[in-house]
């Protein structure tokens, strides 16, 4: 993997050094291969985009960045060590956060409840004492609260939610943990165009601040506006890697991804 | 009052004996464990107590903990044992843990009385111990229901992956859970029989399951205080239902079936509910209505190979 390179529009942030990286990373459910020899690298402050059409192995593959799928063949890093082997309960632990295709909020918890389960696991044991006899709200919740819009909602509900707010409070949870590396499956699925520039400006922000990212998605164009460097796939395996610009033009792309719809990379 | 006290006594002290051992069913249903390890923990607990008192003449206190020490390790060999499964096999797994330890008490020759069980387990434990232990294991439970330890056994119930991308070990917790709902079960157990003075493999048996099970849905299985209230209620229900004769078991499985159709989360749940909805509209925060999709949701590599009949990428439960 190389260091970035082309990003369109002034200096890129962050300083590039590899945070994450997968190496020849396979993910194989008897004959069908889901993901099948990927090479990535996470460098710091900068996102990574996975582009691919459905069934291409995006969320495998972040299950796998994840270790909730095990590896069939492949290498994993995180500041150069390895954590193949790591179970997935720790990489939290580690910095890494991810949200998931699907809401999955817990309908029981308000929305400020369940941002707080992000934030948990930074709390030690006399925090957790403390919250008992006091409501305390810690500061990376609030920061989380302020950063997605989300504070005049603290006290509904998931189920009283609209699908495009949800997935704020998901990524809300997300950045409670203050993580070094914010994995987002999906994050504007659902939502509708201003909420998803909405999101897109704050993901931005967000690599400006020096927060590593991964994002899978299916808006070509937002991809392309919000990623420093992208990945493309089709049917578990890589085919094009590198600035945005350059992959949503590469034949094989257009190809698998975009149809045969020509020069309109840019188009959903 | 004091009358009303002493005719009643029994009722009263089944009334906290039910409580806690419903709690060892609620405590692991309340972390999606479905687990009835806690009825054969009562009979570990209930024999243990009448077994120490009536051979060694120990202390009330030791013949008990001695229960619950060993009723907690074994509900901590039992979670390695069937941690791989969950739900209905979980539940059938448990189920035969608690008939194997009635097979065990009835052919348990002297040491535990064989079917006619054991007499004369007389001990100085008095209602009040059994008062003031049931508050101080509903307080510790309140506050496990609280803040962040609150929060995290929510995620292990409703989303074990989503726990674990949280940093939750799953693993753990339900071992835990093992373990507490083992000596909640013994402590009930063993009291039971210090109480009655005595214990036979009929007061352990599978009847405890749908005693408990019925407690905590018909009272509420996400919190103590659902157990609390299905305890009082199934206690002192065929006491208030005598004048309806033979057909109380008739009322008794209406109660439960309407219940489990129209207040899933039990009574706890629906006070709960009001209370939420209450709140949020004294707040005048306006709900956002329904969760739905905006767009369509395009379907991905997991639900194709999940309809391909193999392993879904990301299990969801």
């Amino acid at each position: 993997m190389t260091a970035l390179s082309g990003r369109p529009a002034g200096p890129a942030p962050g300083t590039g050094a590899a945070v994450l990286q997968g190496s020849d990373v396979a993910v194989h459910y008897g004959g069908i291969r889901a993901v099948d020899g990927v090479d990535l690298t996470l460098e710091t402050g900068r996102i990574l985009g996975v582009l691919g059409p459905n069934g291409s192995g995006k969320s495998t593959l972040l299950a796998a960045l994840t270790r909730l799928v095990p590896l069939t063949r492949g290498r994993l890093t995180l500041d150069g060590e390895d954590y193949g082997r790591t179970p997935p309960s720790r990489l939290a632990h580690r910095g890494i956060a991810r949200t998931f295709q699907t809401v999955r909020l817990l309908p029981d918890l308000t929305v400020l409840g369940n941002i707080q389960l992000g934030a948990d696991l930074r709390l030690g044991r006399g925090a957790r004492l403390r919250e008992l006899v006091r409501r305390t709200v810690p500061e990376a919740v609030q920061e989380a609260v302020e950063r997605t819009g989300v504070g005049d909602l603290l006290d509904l509900r998931p189920g009283e939610l609209s699908y495009g707010t949800a997935r704020r409070v998901e990524i809300a949870r997300a950045l409670a943990g203050r993580p070094r590396v914010l994995m987002l499956d999906e994050p504007t699925a659902g939502m509708n165009q201003p909420e998803r520039l909405e999101v897109a400006g704050l993901l931005r922000r967000l690599r400006d601040e020096g927060l590593t990212q991964l994002l899978v998605e299916h808006d070509v164009s937002m991809m392309v506006d919000t990623c420093d460097r992208l990945l493309a796939m089709n049917q578990g395996r890589p085919i094009a890697e590198g600035p945005p610009r350059d992959v949503v033009r590469d034949a094989a792309v257009q190809e698998a991804y975009l149809g045969k719809r020509g020069h309109r990379a840019g188009d959903r | 009052m004091n009358s009303w006290y002493f005719s009643h006594l029994v009722l009263i002290q089944s009334t906290f004996i039910s409580f806690l051992l419903a709690l060892s069913i609620q405590v692991p249903l309340r972390a999606g464990v479905f687990s009835f390890a806690g009825v054969g923990s009562y009979a570990i607990g209930a024999y243990a107590a009448a077994i120490l008192t009536i051979r060694a003449q120990v202390a009330p206190v030791l013949a008990i903990g001695a229960g619950i020490l060993v009723a907690a390790v074994a509900g901590w060999l039992l979670a390695l044992l069937v941690a791989r499964l969950s739900g209905l096999y979980l539940g059938m797994a448990t189920i035969s843990f608690a008939l194997f330890l009635g097979v065990l008490a009835t052919n348990g020759g002297e040491l535990t009385g064989g079917a006619t069980g054991l007499y004369g387990a007389i001990s100085t434990l008095t209602t009040t111990h059994v008062v003031v232990v049931s508050v101080l294991v509903a307080l510790l439970l309140a506050a496990s229901e609280r803040g962040a330890y609150g929060r995290r056994v929510d995620a292990v119930r409703e989303d074990p992956h989503l726990a674990v991308s949280l940093g939750i070990d799953v693993t753990r917790v339900r071992r835990r859970v093992f373990v507490v709902s083992g000596a909640l079960g013994a402590c009930a157990g063993g009291m039971n029989s210090l109480l009655r003075t005595t214990v036979s493999p009929e007061t352990v048996g599978f009847h405890l399951v749908v005693t408990a099970l019925t407690m905590i849905i018909v009272g509420g299985a996400l919190s103590w205080a659902g157990a609390a209230i299905g305890a009082v209620v199934f206690t002192w229900l065929p006491s208030v239902l005598q004048f309806v004769g033979e057909w109380q078991l008739v009322v008794y499985g209406v109660v439960v079936a309407a219940a489990a159709v129209w207040v899933p989360g039990g009574l706890l749940g629906l006070v709960q509910d009001r209370w939420h909805r209450w709140q949020v509209r004294r707040r005048r925060i306006p709900a956002e209505g329904a969760t739905a999709p905006v767009a369509d949701v395009p379907a991905d590599a997991e639900q194709q190979l999940a309809a391909l009949g193999g392993p879904a990428a990301e299990a969801r439960p």
